[in-house]
């Protein structure tokens, strides 16, 4: 339910959202480049977004409900800064094969789910090197779960500020949102922190803010 | 549990607009469906939403097809229309008991509303009278950059395979006892399966790879497919961007 439907936002907020994601795409890409060509990267990275495109189809029952998966924080700590075109990618193909979120609004939506992967790459990140590791599972699988909590409660804030800007008369429909996404964080960050856990254990390699930054 | 995205299951009819050029199509539609968008006035919302019904009826589409497409637009559009009626500043034109709705509320659900579908039915006469990779392919043609475009392809070639994945691990787990509850071991134990996925996922790319690069891959797919523009294609495109346009013109004219 993060992802805003077309006809909702102004054209400013609009066009201030694709500028921005146009902008990260670029730089993240770029920021990406500059340690060798990433057309090696890209089929491993389009497999990994195709997985969390079907992880995110999962429904899960709250009282007569139900909720799918955000998964931005999980995005992020597994791709790294690649994590923002990743969400770019899976979003227009949410748009287009299933309407969900829209396609003026893929600028807005991207930043709102985006951002918040970015950030949890650096939380997790500075987490691992600053905590002294005793159980390497039990740590990561606390901070997969500190991340995954906090993804989703950033991309709300951020959906938040944007349906914000149309004006203080939605303020209700504002705290609508917050309230629908309060169980949503609990349940993502319990989820999250079991897939970082399990990931630490079978396949460390994959989680690239484990500090193995793919060379 | 999950379904396949087959948006372009009816992309084999026969209709104008599946024989329209794939470019001129992304471009008039996209172009159309930034304008419907942005109107700000109910009364030519209206016009925009018939227009698009219009579109997908010249598709050929059936709406039963696209209307079970449109639940989750409906799901957030409707619980923010009921949301806006009750809350939104202005004059109260019913109540019950302690609510009220104001004429405001209604006029700018209804508003947004109309825009929303409007742009969700607005996908089917652009992007499900194509194959999909054939949208891919026009994208690359607009000169979308060469890693997006071949990021989309990929993921979009790979979700097929995971959904069978997940269902398979899904029927393993399920055969086994679990059910999906929303307890903390059942979540876990869904946080456990999404991780088998990746695992899964992660060394199928490193095969997928390999095979790629020993069979010549350097990064730069090339297609057999041509595209051929021509006089019609033109036509088209230039009216349904010039009607995006007027949607836009009239409403200066309009008290």
């Amino acid at each position: 339910m993060v992802h805003i439907s077309d006809g909702v936002l102004s054209l400013p907020v609009l066009a201030a959202g694709w500028a921005i994601t146009i902008a990260l795409i670029a730089i993240t890409l770029w920021w990406s480049k500059r340690k060798g060509s990433i057309v090696e990267e890209i089929p491993k990275l389009s497999v990994m977004t195709a997985a969390f495109f079907v992880a995110s189809l999962i429904h899960i029952a709250i009282g007569p409900t139900s909720v799918h998966l955000i998964l931005s924080g999980l995005v992020g700590v597994i791709l790294g800064i690649l994590a923002y075109p990743a969400i770019f990618i899976g979003l227009i193909l949410q748009a287009f094969l299933f309407g969900h979120g829209g396609v003026t609004v893929l600028g807005v939506n991207t930043i709102d789910m985006g951002i918040p992967a970015l950030v949890a790459y650096g939380i997790f990140k500075a987490g691992n090197k600053l905590i002294p590791s005793e159980s390497l599972t039990s740590k990561a699988g606390l901070l997969g779960a500190l991340t995954g909590g906090i993804a989703v409660a950033l991309a709300v804030s951020l959906t938040a500020g944007m349906l914000y800007t149309l004006g203080k008369e939605y303020t209700w429909a504002i705290k609508a949102l917050i309230i629908y996404h309060i169980p949503i964080i609990v349940i993502e960050a319990i989820i999250v922190g079991s897939v970082v856990a399990f990931l630490v254990k079978v396949k460390p390699e994959l989680i690239g803010s484990l500090g193995g930054e793919k060379e | 549990m999950i379904e396949y995205p087959e948006i372009d299951r009816y992309a084999s009819l026969d209709s104008p607009l599946h024989l329209f050029d794939p470019r001129a199509k992304l471009i008039a539609f996209l172009f159309l469906i930034f304008s419907v968008v942005l109107i700000p006035d109910l009364k030519i919302a209206f016009i925009g939403l018939f227009f698009a019904i219009f579109m997908l009826i010249l598709s050929r589409i059936p709406l039963t097809f696209v209307l079970s497409y449109m639940k989750w637009v409906a799901m957030f559009v409707l619980s923010f229309f009921i949301i806006l009626a009750f809350t939104f500043p202005g004059e109260e034109i019913a109540e019950f008991y302690f609510l009220s709705i104001t004429a405001e509320g209604l006029y700018t659900g209804s508003l947004i509303t109309i825009r929303a579908f409007s742009a969700v039915i607005l996908i089917f006469p652009m992007i499900g009278t194509m194959r999909f990779d054939t949208t891919i392919k026009a994208l690359d043609r607009l000169k979308v950059p060469n890693s997006l475009v071949q990021m989309l392809m990929f993921t979009y070639r790979y979700i097929f395979v995971f959904v069978d994945e997940f269902q398979r691990i899904w029927t393993a787990m399920e055969s086994r006892g679990f059910k999906l509850r929303t307890t903390l071991y059942a979540l876990r134990t869904i946080g456990n399966a999404m991780g088998m996925l990746f695992v899964r996922s992660y060394e199928r790319a490193e095969r997928v790879y390999q095979a790629m690069r020993s069979r010549g891959y350097t990064g730069n797919p090339k297609t057999l497919v041509e595209f051929e523009i021509r006089m019609k294609d033109y036509l088209l495109a230039v009216s349904i961007i010039g009607f995006a346009v007027s949607l836009h013109t009239i409403s200066f004219f309009l008290p």
